[in-house]
């Protein structure tokens, strides 16, 4: 009973909140509810989303948010944007503890004018997508094994619940929306019909079947496939329902490489402007990178997929953990031209010392420099034969210290001296193109290794 | 009516608060005075004796190198001072506008201790962390020049660790290890 209870209040918790979705970041913001009407703080909604400054005088508040402003007014409905017109707010606005809120109603209409993004909310699942962040997807029913591709236009990785007639695919971080129709029903003998539902903090695919299925993920993530199991046996015996991780019936493969996108969440790293920092241009590259490799047949997992905060040891931890052979950490500059590759600058193994060796946290390394030698040989060879200026050095860097498989750290300056350029699909690409030919060109050299 | 000898008290009361305001302004204006003069120069050890020369190794942005110069100075007779002063140096032709490795405004070295012949402790002012510029390459040659700069004078250095404002500091300015001892070995090797 208490249990039930305290599932109860969970859920309750979880509905009071609104999820954003942004081209660089996902998150909740709490509701508050003032007099009937649900209000949430702008600060929430917009710290994430890039500069923010706020400054109280009195009842009004002024607001900065990557260069331009607004100024509000408690209990009034209008504010005033940069552009001195006085859009309604439809409610009034509040200032409660220093703190302003606006009403969830309006934040469809205010947004655009203070992020200059285009913004979309959905009202009663309570999403909010800033930019053009939503992942329409399509699903084909094909034959001969019977299965059901559903297509996305980025990467995702849905938890999964399999049942006897039905699989149920949970997208939490994912910004999936409706492409339109939301149940669809098939004259199919595998599948009898679809249904699509946005839900508080996410959105629900339920496939309604007529005998047991698997669920594979593939093409990066890009598409879900859920198939027959054709074994006669199998569609007989009964499935336990299973709740399970995402990718629970993917067939487990060793990740060949570790990427690791650099700084995250308030550790922002090198700020290039006030609306470009070094954790979002690293994340970029390691996505890039991670599609690049993809599509070598080269497995890849990442530390961070989102704009959140890892310690130097949650990488450590992650790399050594995750079976890989290889770890490569993304970092970016303004400063100087090309790439750099770094090593780990500890000191070589003593003589006898192997990977076996039981070594301080700091010089776990130590055994695996000659891979990791290796590992930026094959990197800085790569970039020269792609034209991109690399130089390759030891620094002392963290958490390449820690890291028990080879392990590199690179650093994309641009080739020109604006910043700008490293945000520039063009330039990235050419980039990761050169690094997953190095990646490429380390397997059978690594593997023998570990 | 007021008795004669509160009538007294009442006026010392005032005749002293009267000629405690007078001192008041006095030592104002005194202190303005003081504060109008040149600045008080930073004290360092008097340095007597010939001109001697010092190595410095200077960082470059453009290629990602180091380059030895040499300088002439009156070098002081204690290891430690004359690391402080080479480093001093090095922080000068940083400061420099057309520097090829700037470091930010205020940038200071406050000391440098010997724990040993082996072992310098090089303490940072807090400006020199707060404003330096974010990025492996950059924060590694600011280090590397540094240690390479003292490992000029002091041959006998094989470590040296630095502090920011006496506390050890995760990193420079968020990518270079500064929690530990670097090895100047290592730093050599790796800005050949």
């Amino acid at each position: 009973m208490l249990l039930l209870l305290l599932l109860a209040v969970g859920f309750a918790a979880e509905s009071r909140k609104i999820t954003v979705y942004a081209p660089q970041t996902s998150y909740q913001v709490d509701i508050l509810v003032r007099e009937g009407l649900d209000y949430v703080g702008l600060a929430d909604l917009l710290e994430p989303l890039g500069r923010l400054e706020t400054h109280v005088e009195g009842k009004k508040l002024t607001l900065t948010f990557n260069g331009g402003s607004a100024e509000f007014q408690d209990g009034k409905r209008q504010y005033r944007t940069r552009s001195n017109t006085k859009p309604d707010l439809l409610s009034n606005f509040l200032l409660v503890d220093g703190r302003g809120y606006v009403s969830v109603s309006s934040i469809a209409q205010l947004l655009p004018h203070i992020t200059d993004q285009a913004t979309e909310f959905h009202a009663g699942p309570r999403r909010l997508f800033v930019g053009s962040t939503q992942y329409k997807f399509s699903a084909e029913l094909r034959h001969s094994p019977s299965r059901l591709v559903l297509s996305f236009p980025a990467a995702v990785n849905p938890s999964t619940l399999i049942e006897k007639d039905q699989v149920r695919l949970l997208f939490r971080r994912e910004p999936v929306v409706s492409s339109g129709t939301d149940t669809v029903a098939y004259r199919d003998p595998f599948l009898r019909s679809t249904v699509f539902a946005e839900t508080p903090g996410g959105a629900e695919f339920v496939a309604n079947l007529s005998q047991p299925a698997t669920v594979t993920i593939g093409d990066g993530g890009h598409t879900v496939t859920i198939a027959a199991i054709s074994s006669p046996a199998a569609a007989q015996s009964p499935v336990p329902p299973v709740a399970a991780e995402p990718h629970p019936a993917a067939p487990r493969v060793r990740p060949f490489v570790i990427l690791d996108a650099a700084h995250g969440g308030y550790e922002t790293g090198a700020i290039f402007s006030p609306t470009l920092m070094e954790k979002t241009i690293n994340l970029a590259l390691a996505r890039r990178l991670q599609k690049e490799l993809d599509t070598r047949g080269i497995p890849v997992v990442l530390t961070r997929i989102a704009d959140n905060v890892l310690t130097w040891d949650q990488r450590a931890v992650s790399a050594n953990t995750s079976h890989a052979v290889l770890y490569v950490a993304i970092h970016s500059s303004s400063s100087g031209h090309g790439v750099r590759v770094y090593t780990s600058m500890i000191p070589p193994p003593q003589p006898g010392q192997t990977n076996r060796s039981f070594l301080p946290w700091e010089l776990a390394q130590s055994p695996f420099l000659q891979q990791s030698s290796v590992a930026a040989s094959a990197l800085t060879a790569e970039c020269t034969a792609n034209g991109l200026p690399v130089r390759s050095s030891a620094a002392p860097l963290r958490p390449l210290n820690s890291v028990t498989i080879a392990a590199v750290a690179i650093e994309v300056a641009p080739l020109g001296n604006s910043a700008d350029e490293l945000n520039t699909a063009e330039y990235q690409q050419k980039v990761v193109a050169a690094i997953a030919s190095g990646i490429a060109a380390l397997r059978g050299k690594l593997e023998g290794g570990q | 009516m007021i008795s004669r000898k509160l009538q007294f008290i009442v006026a010392a009361l005032v005749l002293a608060i009267l000629a405690m305001g007078f001192y008041l302004v006095h030592l104002k204006r005194k202190a303005e005075l003081i504060g109008a003069g040149p600045a008080p120069e930073t004290l360092t050890a008097p340095i007597n004796g010939p001109a001697q020369q010092m190595i410095l190794y200077l960082a470059s942005d453009a290629d990602d190198s180091l380059r030895p110069i040499a300088v002439s100075s009156a070098l002081p007779g204690d290891p430690g001072e004359r690391g402080r002063l080479a480093l001093r140096t090095l922080i000068t032709h940083y400061l420099q506008k057309d520097s090829a490795h700037s470091l930010g405004a205020g940038a200071d070295v406050h000391d440098v201790y010997l724990l040993d012949p082996a072992s310098a402790v090089v303490n940072l002012n807090a400006a020199f962390a707060e404003s330096h510029r974010s990025g492996i390459e950059v924060e590694q040659l600011t280090i590397f020049s540094m240690v390479r700069t003292l490992k000029a004078q002091l041959p006998q250095l094989t470590r040296v660790r630095f502090l920011v404002e006496g506390k050890t500091r995760d990193t420079l300015a968020g990518h270079v290890d500064l929690s530990g001892w670097l090895d100047v070995g290592l730093v050599a090797e790796a800005s050949k």
